[in-house]
């Protein structure tokens, strides 16, 4: 009996084996599980609110009009707290316990970093992170063929806008102040770009992150006469900056790269603020871009709450629809093989809010351009086109 | 050398500033350090409620006044304290009470839990999205030589002055502060003589959520946004503690301002002058405090407590 028991069970593993494929993780005949990572409780979980809410309008109008080849996208957020070992623990539950297809818009520079490992060993891609860092798109480390920028990088923002300040001061001199971590790093490495390339010198000041006083670094640009200050911070330091400055009676021209582009900028430095210009690297939330229109029609809809509206709701949403056209040039037969080929024919393709966004084999970047955005009359307004 | 001059004192009173901010905070560590040997490590938490309260209470009266004055900032802050007052008592109820007679220890860990709790709870509150604080001090400032001083940093150096001076009073000369000294050395000894120890222990829990709350208004304007992440700036603080000597009221101040001065004057004049402080900003305080503590192991005012066992 018990041979004949175990014949059985040894035939039933035979089938199983040979009547499919591993089936893919996450994909059903109905439903697509992506995991995202955020910091719902550490220091940008303000973020960590917002960015998902904004990616569940897409997911939630394309699985009412029927989901992507008939499977609805769930999405599972996970927080990290914008701690790196956190991170890869969020990860390891996702891609283990919860089995889920892909990663998605995980935030920060150093905890997308941390996941290179376990993303490489399991093969699971991580589409879209949340991070303007250049070293995202960097195809020589572990996992690069498995991750898709969607963003300008720091260092391409730097070049960009060292570059619209020459053309429109041959004689400007710039200063840069920025955060003394993995972002400034990448700002540095663009500053250093573009010196290189323009033939000037610029002059650099750290600070450490969550600093509130910046007398220090905006007298040191009084003392090195920079015309032309460049903020790589987020919200906070270019309100303090501008207003430490002007209540020093120093006025130069203010720059901030893409962390500084939020309303509240203007809001909180008031006149301190204004002629701030910043480099975005997709269009305004309440622009007329196609894909801003559709998501204010959207919101309104779905009754989402007013405060949650503005760039970083709108940046989920924006990167939800790159995550689901490569889903839909994935094809029926969905695997994460799939779904990389899938992204990788994009070319040149308009989202109706990023630039052009083009992927192949060999570069996953997406774009490397940004629009300029100015505080004129407290109102934040589009001053060029995308520039690169 | 006369902008020399100017650079390094503008930085200077930033950095003093800066360090009334510091000082404010490590003022209430001391407090509750000072009559209970517990180190209250949510002591940036009861900071950030603070703002947040007095924030609530302002613009509540902004609108339901329909415009903004001076005496709404007033009313607002009155009404802070006394939020501050019943919050204090809470937690000594809460926190305190049933761990007295267990190991401090476990007193600490309670504190670092209730750090976490409170930044939670007022992230669900108030929202995930950081408020744009209003204060009645505007963007005045005031000009002396080439010298900028703002009216919001003079109002939190005074402030920082003016509290130090009060708990040192209090403490050095009234019935109830040496009570609360007392109790800290030998709290058996202190109920034995008929010093009422909860009540004293209340009473510190008390205060410190007072110059909590008054930190947290003063800072919020300062810091430009208001969010949750606030409470982090109590850690800065906690070293400025230690420098001046743990458990002295006189110390928290100079422990405070030492440090704001050093952090603005290292990133400003000396980062520009020498390049290689750029590499040691972020440590240079730790070196400061170590340096110190080598040489005076209870810090710049502590007072060398020998304990019988």
């Amino acid at each position: 009996m018990k041979k004949i028991i175990g014949l059985f069970i040894m035939l039933g593993l035979v089938f199983v084996g040979c009547g499919k494929q591993a089936p893919t993780p996450g994909v059903t005949d109905t439903e697509i599980i992506i995991g995202n990572i955020q910091d719902l409780s550490g220091p940008m979980k303000e973020l960590g609110a917002v960015l998902p809410s904004g990616s569940n309008v897409y997911f939630r109008y394309i699985n009412e009009a029927g989901g992507v080849h008939g499977r609805k996208i769930k999405m599972l957020v996970e927080d990290h707290q914008y701690n790196p070992q956190k991170a890869v623990v969020a990860a390891k539950k996702l891609i283990e316990k919860d089995q889920v297809f892909c990663l998605y818009h995980v935030i920060g520079t150093s905890p997308c970093e941390a996941l290179r490992p376990i993303l490489a060993e399991t093969g699971t891609p991580l589409i879209a992170p949340a991070t303007q860092s250049g070293t995202m798109s960097d195809m020589t480390r572990p996992a690069g063929n498995l991750i898709f920028h969607t963003d300008t990088g720091y260092d391409k923002q730097m070049v960009i806008l060292v570059d619209y300040i020459l053309k429109d001061n041959a004689n400007a001199k710039i200063g840069i102040i920025y955060q003394d971590d993995d972002y400034g790093e990448n700002v540095l490495k663009g500053a250093s770009e573009a010196e290189a390339s323009q033939g000037i010198s610029i002059q650099k000041e750290a600070y450490q992150r969550g600093a509130t006083d910046f007398a220090g670094q905006v007298g040191n640009m009084i003392k090195g006469g920079a015309t032309h200050v460049i903020i790589a911070g987020v919200v906070k330091e270019p309100i303090i900056v501008m207003k430490t400055a002007a209540a020093m009676g120093y006025s130069p021209k203010f720059f901030g790269t893409s962390p500084t582009m939020d309303h509240r900028v203007s809001l909180a430095a008031g006149p301190a603020g204004e002629g701030f210009i910043s480099a975005n690297f997709a269009n305004l939330w309440n622009s007329d871009a196609s894909s801003a229109v559709k998501y204010r029609e959207l919101c309104a809809q779905y009754e989402v709450p007013k405060a949650y509206m503005g760039m970083y709701h709108f940046y989920g949403y924006i990167t939800a629809k790159v995550l689901v056209e490569g889903l839909k040039r994935a094809g029926k037969n969905l695997t994460r093989e799939r779904l990389i080929n899938g992204l990788e024919t994009l070319n040149k393709w308009d989202s109706g809010a990023f630039p052009p966004i083009t992927y192949n084999s060999k570069d996953h970047a997406g774009t490397e351009s940004v629009i300029l955005v100015q505080v004129k009359d407290g109102v934040q307004t589009v001053i060029t086109d995308w520039i690169d | 050398m006369i902008s020399l001059f100017t650079d390094i004192s503008q930085e200077v009173i930033s950095g003093i500033a800066l360090g009334s901010i510091y000082a404010l905070i490590a003022l209430g560590f001391t407090l509750i350090y000072k009559a209970t040997e517990v180190v209250n490590f949510a002591q940036g938490e009861l900071m950030m409620v603070g703002a947040f309260v007095n924030f609530f209470f302002v613009t509540q009266f902004i609108s339901s006044a329909g415009e903004s004055s001076l005496w709404i900032f007033f009313v607002a802050l009155i009404g802070s304290i006394i939020f501050a007052v019943a919050f204090g008592w809470i937690l000594d109820f809460v926190i305190n009470r049933p761990l007295k007679d267990e190991p401090i220890f476990s007193v600490i860990m309670a504190t670092i839990s209730l750090s976490i709790i409170l930044r939670a709870i007022v992230a669900m509150i108030a929202g995930p999205m950081s408020l744009l604080p209003v204060s009645p001090f505007g963007e005045n400032v005031i000009k002396i030589g080439g010298i900028v001083i703002s009216i919001l940093d003079i109002f939190i150096i005074g402030s920082a002055i003016i509290l130090v001076s009060l708990f040192y009073y209090f403490f050095n000369k009234t019935r109830w502060g040496i009570a609360m000294q007392a109790t800290s050395e030998d709290p058996i000894a202190a109920q034995l003589m008929g010093i009422p120890v909860n009540r004293v222990h209340a009473l510190v829990w008390i205060f410190s959520a007072i110059v909590a709350t008054i930190s947290g208004i003063l800072l919020a304007p300062r810091m430009s946004l208001l969010d949750t992440s606030m409470g982090f700036l109590g850690l800065k603080a906690f070293p400025a503690a230690v420098l001046g000597g743990f458990g002295s009221i006189g110390g928290a101040i100079v422990g405070g301002i030492i440090l704001g001065v050093i952090e603005t004057v290292s990133m400003g004049t000396l980062s520009f002058h020498f390049e290689w402080i750029k590499e040691i900003n972020d440590i240079i305080v730790w070196i400061v405090l170590i340096a110190v503590l080598m040489v005076k192991p209870d810090g710049l005012f502590g007072v060398e407590k020998v304990k019988k066992v």
